[in-house]
């Protein structure tokens, strides 16, 4: 993130810290792994994830906080396994010589704005600018399914992220592709494929008539905004939003500069006028 | 690395192929149905054929099987779905099993497709492959899950 | 006054040996009969090509040391491995951008990290090798250079890799990248070339080239030396 994603590193923590929410980074982390295993016994693909949980455990208030969604749901769900299932727990624990038991709580930013500050707090600390702007919530596939694991809501329609849009003044936009999947990594493997959900995400959100579209993770963000010309089908219109992160959006109603967002500057004044 | 191969062959005796043997362990459609649901943990007979993970498919467009035949396929013990290319363009979003109405897990048995063909050592995606820009400019987490799904 | 004699026992690719004990896993084996004519280089811990695996009966756990800095043991089964094939990019580094983008250019598989720790296990210098590789990932070429500093590149973490990184490839380009790109030029260092450059000390170093054997040991016997 610090290379790759650094706006949503900076208006993460930027937004964040505006709001009064202190946070420390983990000191030499690595990377979690991205992808929960799905193979029962694939215990290798924990482990990344295991040993982040475990280290945590040992700082801070034991909760965790990851914005990136990939994260999120790959440290959930073996924080999940590590809560309720004894043969991975005693595995990885014999694994990684720790004593983890689940201990730690894993949140996603916008867990932490609505248990720590409140939106409605939140609604009072936000100046209107954003009112009369149609925000589409992205959530991606990873955010919350599977529900009894990630626990985020609806597993096809969770509402934080527009309760946070609606704190900010703006107007959430209900659109049918919410939570279906970018395409996400089979960008590499199958292009097109990623192309053409990328579009379909962006045209169902324009025609529920929203001017931008906000997403948690990069790599939603780079498939929706990276659509090759020529990506609708025949007889259709392509399809193009301005795609942010939620942080960024965050960022912009309360006021913080472009710069900590990693937002050019004129890219507010676009955002108005995409507004008139 | 060496992963277990957990085919029993006759009389319940566990595989003692060592592991270059192993994908031929895999011999036949029953073995593969076998040992799709011992790396799946899913039960695919109770699959109904309701198409409503078809309808939900993240691939679809793109796949020429689509989840619900993947699953006929397993239960009919049809090892040619081993090379079929559905497979490795599911994006593991969870959806299908999401909505399968009879609680099939069915990300996991697509996963346990890709992971018979994974340890056997056939992968789809090289990292040779990927064109320089695109290492440059993708996000991190595209490279880390496609070679974890797609690699071996 | 007689020694007392103490031998052990050790196993190289199976077969025993008595030898001494109290010696390195390198003088017993030559001890034993054995002539190095690869796996064996400095001598002296530093080279990394002695790398040995080893291990003790009753015991699971896989061992490792420098057959030049190990002792010996009783009951060690132990092997080398000279040589493990690596994949080791060809780059100009004048050429090349300290940046996250040449490191996987080189180098993609530094992704496919599955974060299982063998290698870090592995490293008879004790290294934070699968650190390095996390900061690799990150973009952190400073980090990575610090951290892989000690690396004698003795290939033992890349033979345990299950994804098939060789890491001290990368580390290598990491110290490669920094050292000409990232770390801040001496000033003084410069400053000096150009005064020699300018032809500051030529009459001084004219002079001594001119001077007999005998002044020359006069001088040097009366040279300053820091205490």
């Amino acid at each position: 993130m610090h290379v790759k994603a650094k706006d949503l590193d900076d208006s993460t923590r930027a937004a964040l810290a505006a709001l009064g929410l202190e946070l420390t980074e983990l000191p030499e982390w690595t990377c979690c792994g991205a992808v929960f295993p799905l193979a029962q016994d694939n215990y290798m693909g924990m482990v990344a994830a295991a040993r982040i949980l475990a280290n945590a455990a040992k700082l801070g208030d034991g909760r965790l906080v990851t914005v990136c969604s990939f994260c999120y749901h790959v440290l959930k769900r073996v924080n999940f396994a590590f809560r309720n299932r004894t043969e991975a727990r005693n595995k990885l624990n014999e694994y990684l010589e720790e004593h983890y038991n689940g201990e730690v709580t894993l949140l996603h930013p916008l867990e932490l704005i609505r248990d720590d500050v409140g939106f409605d707090v939140l609604q009072d600390r936000v100046y209107r600018r954003l009112k009369g702007l149609k925000v589409a919530c992205y959530y991606g596939c990873t955010l919350s399914r599977p529900a009894e694991e990630m626990g985020f809501g609806e597993p096809e329609n969770p509402t934080i992220m527009e309760e946070l849009v609606a704190a900010l003044g703006a107007e959430p936009v209900g659109f049918s592709w919410k939570t279906k999947c970018c395409g996400s990594y089979q960008v590499l493997n199958n292009a097109a494929l990623a192309a053409d959900r990328a579009q379909a995400v962006l045209e169902a959100a324009s025609r529920q008539g929203a001017h931008v579209i906000i997403t948690s993770c990069p790599l939603c963000r780079y498939n929706l905004e990276r659509l090759p010309v020529g990506a609708a089908g025949k007889g259709e219109s392509e399809a193009r939003l301005p795609v942010l992160y939620f942080t960024q959006l965050l960022g912009i109603a309360l006021q913080l500069p472009a710069t900590t967002l990693g937002l050019d500057s004129h890219y507010l004044d676009a955002l108005k006028e995409a507004r008139a | 690395m060496v992963v277990t191969c957990t085919v029993k062959v006759a009389g319940n005796t566990p595989c003692t192929n060592d592991a270059e043997e192993r994908g031929r362990c895999v011999v036949t459609g029953a073995e593969m149905t076998r040992e799709v649901k011992a790396i799946s943990g899913q039960n695919p007979y109770l699959c109904m054929q309701c198409g409503l993970c078809s309808a939900s498919c993240t691939g679809v467009g793109f796949m020429d099987l689509l989840p619900r035949k993947v699953m006929r396929l397993v239960q009919l013990g049809d090892k040619k779905l081993l090379e079929n290319r559905a497979i490795w363009l599911c994006s593991t979003c969870l959806t299908c099993t999401a909505r399968c109405p009879r609680g099939l897990d069915v990300s996991r048995v697509m996963e346990a497709l890709r992971v018979i063909n994974l340890r056997k050592g056939t992968e789809v995606l090289a990292p040779e492959g990927i064109p320089e820009e695109l290492l440059t400019e993708i996000p991190q987490m595209a490279l880390t899950s496609g070679f974890r799904k797609l690699s071996s | 006054m007689t020694a007392e004699k103490k031998t052990v026992s050790i196993y190289v690719m199976g077969k025993q040996s008595e030898v001494p004990y109290g010696v390195t896993i390198m003088k017993a084996m030559e001890y034993a009969g054995y002539r190095f004519i690869r796996g064996c280089g400095c001598r002296g811990g530093f080279c990394g090509a002695c790398g040995t695996v080893y291990r003790k009966p009753g015991n699971f756990r896989l061992k490792v040391g420098l057959a030049c800095a190990t002792m010996v043991e009783d009951g060690m089964h132990l092997t080398q491995i000279p040589f493990y094939p690596a994949n080791k990019a060809v780059y100009n580094l004048e050429a090349l951008e300290p940046t996250l983008g040449t490191l996987l250019k080189y180098y993609p598989e530094i992704t496919r990290c599955l974060g299982c720790n063998q290698c870090t296990r592995i490293c008879p210098q004790e290294l934070p090798v699968m650190n390095y590789i996390a900061t690799a990932q990150r973009g952190d070429i400073e980090a990575t250079a610090h951290q892989s500093f000690d690396c004698i590149m003795c290939g033992l973490c890349a033979s345990r890799c299950p994804a098939e990184i060789v890491q001290y490839n990368v580390g290598i380009l990491a110290r490669r990248l920094y050292g000409r790109h990232i770390a801040p030029r001496a000033k003084h260092l410069a400053e000096r070339v150009d005064e020699i450059r300018a032809g500051k000390f030529d009459a001084e170093l004219d002079r001594l080239m001119q001077m007999s054997k005998e002044e020359l040991q006069k001088l040097y016997n009366a040279r300053d030396i820091e205490q």
